[in-house]
């Protein structure tokens, strides 16, 4: 599973456009049942996570049979205006495109591609330690930074 | 050499076999542990299932048997009519029954929506449901800020001096709780003195309950002693007021504000600060725990040796510079992160005290909301 933003380094202004492409390879057609591509906030942190899906699509499996695997799809969304990213001692609110793949034995793949929602104002995201020491800008969202999970719900 | 690689060899499929055929007992119950969940998600879904439908199925039982003998005992041979017919325990096993079926059903039907479907496309569903205007538009004009708490009972109140009078925090301690529990215990102690002397009285002493009367005296006076403290608290510090010239409050501003402070008070130190406070809400077990950080601590104004007459309460304008690059107000189920004004006072003879006026701070950018004056 290939997922990438339009930006490459991962920032994108608040109210802005997202535009990001996947590609799913060596996967055959017949096994896949859904796709869901979701474009997302959640928290991180010692509390409970909170999650919020700001724009959701769901590719059912006669959907996925017309357009196929081969081609390589896009999303587009308007971001929010809010929450912003930010990254606390307790608290980080991360920001990503998030695909998850049905497979028809049951198992789930998800893979995940972080970005950062700033303010116009701002050229980093919020951090607690940006109040008390010199700003540092966070490591690019390359597709290295790309997390790929494998559920298996069926077990 | 060759052997004993061999017998590693076969030893370790053995091992490998083993591993594949043991079958592993589902536990019906999984963990959170920080990042990591512990045990089968499918199987503590299961697990709740089955008891939420166990608890379901016992309320149907038990009011089954609480209405048919109500209702109709003649019809059925085969129930002991008389087995529930003692007035009041009829009526309450009735209504436990009624509570186990309405929580069992309820929790059920929640427990199966959840299953098959994933946490986004759950999140999806209730973001449509909520986006759904039932009573037409809302009457908010600016831009929805999502996440982002609307702080429009701060703005209620008009200020004397500035524009918003902030409302302080309620503070989670009462005097009610420390005066009830002084009350109770003195009582339950005198009564158990009655009984002591009369048994003194009668020629009949009670040894161990006389001696008991001392660890529960202790505990009476901490008892009093402790709603003495809230109640110097609450009778001799008098009220906070805090006042804003501008409200919700962006990055990079200023903004003016007044503090007032009444009452009789000797002031050791008054410090007004701005904080920035993470909270964090988690599940540990059956409990549900709290957890906060100061991340942002900006002291606005700190004075010695301040003294508070009822008839010169202390005042002070003051100029809060709100910093840059810092995040806005945000609040989610389980996070968020609150901004506020905290009023410290510590005091002698009274008890220190610390009052919050939470505000709102909005994201850079943003067009300014009208000021009503």
């Amino acid at each position: 599973m290939n997922l990438s933003l339009c930006h490459e380094d991962g920032f994108y202004r608040a109210g802005g456009n997202l535009s990001a492409k996947w590609r799913i390879s060596r996967v055959p057609l017949d096994e896949v049942q859904g796709i869901e591509i979701s474009v997302m906030w959640h928290t991180e942190g010692k509390g409970d996570e909170d999650l919020h899906v700001h724009h959701f699509q769901r590719l059912a499996e006669n959907q996925i049979r017309r357009v196929g695997l081969a081609d390589e799809q896009s999303i587009r969304c308007v971001l929010p205006v809010t929450p912003l990213s930010y990254h606390g001692r307790l608290i980080s609110v991360q920001w990503c495109v998030r695909m998850r793949l049905f497979l028809a034995n049951g198992r789930e793949i998800v893979a995940e591609q972080p970005f950062y929602l700033v303010s116009d104002k701002m050229a980093v995201p919020h951090s607690v330690e940006a109040i008390k020491s010199p700003l540092s800008l966070p490591q690019s969202t390359d597709s290295h930074n790309e997390k790929v999970v494998v559920h298996s719900s069926a077990s | 050499m060759v052997h004993a690689n061999g017998i590693v060899r076969w030893l370790s499929s053995l091992n490998y076999q083993a591993e594949i055929v043991m079958p592993r007992f589902p536990k019906p119950w999984s963990k959170k542990r920080g990042k990591r969940n512990l045990g089968n998600s499918l199987a503590g879904e299961a697990g709740e299932v089955a008891f939420y439908a166990a608890v379901f199925l016992v309320g149907v039982f038990g009011l089954s048997l609480v209405l048919i003998n109500e209702v109709a005992p003649e019809s059925v041979a085969q129930v002991p009519t008389d087995a529930l017919r003692t007035g009041l325990s009829t009526w309450v096993i009735g209504v436990l029954s009624l509570a186990a079926l309405v929580t069992g059903g309820a929790s059920l039907l929640y427990r199966l929506a959840r299953i098959g479907a994933s946490s986004e496309r759950r999140s999806a569903i209730a973001k449509m449901a909520g986006s759904i205007e039932m009573l037409g538009p809302s009457a908010d004009d600016g831009k929805p800020l999502p996440s982002v708490p609307k702080g429009s009972a701060i703005t209620e109140s008009p200020g004397e001096r500035l524009t918003y009078r902030l409302a302080a925090e309620k503070t989670k301690a009462s005097i009610a709780g420390p005066a009830t529990l002084a009350l109770l215990w003195s009582s339950v102690w005198f009564v158990l003195l009655a009984v002591v002397v009369s048994g003194f009285w009668y020629g009949r002493p009670r040894w161990y309950l006389a001696m008991l009367l001392v660890p529960f005296a202790v505990i009476g006076v901490w008892s009093f002693r402790f709603f003495m403290t809230q109640f110097r608290q609450h009778a001799g510090v008098g009220p906070t007021i805090v006042e804003i010239s501008n409200h919700p409050l962006f990055p990079g501003r200023q903004y003016r504000l007044f503090v007032s402070q009444t009452g009789r008070l000797k002031l050791k130190r008054l410090t007004v600060q701005l904080t920035c406070e993470e909270e964090t809400f988690y599940r540990q077990g059956t409990d549900v725990r709290v957890d906060r950080h100061e991340a942002i601590c900006q002291v606005i104004f700190k004075e010695r040796n301040v003294a508070v007459d009822p008839q010169a309460p202390w005042e002070q304008q003051l100029q809060l510079d709100l910093p840059e690059n810092v995040m806005h107000s945000f609040v989610g189920t389980h996070n968020a992160i609150r901004w506020k004004i905290v009023v410290i006072g510590e005091s002698q003879p009274w008890p220190s005290f610390c009052r919050s006026f939470p505000v709102v701070v909005h994201p850079p950018g943003l067009p300014l909301k009208r000021n009503p004056r």
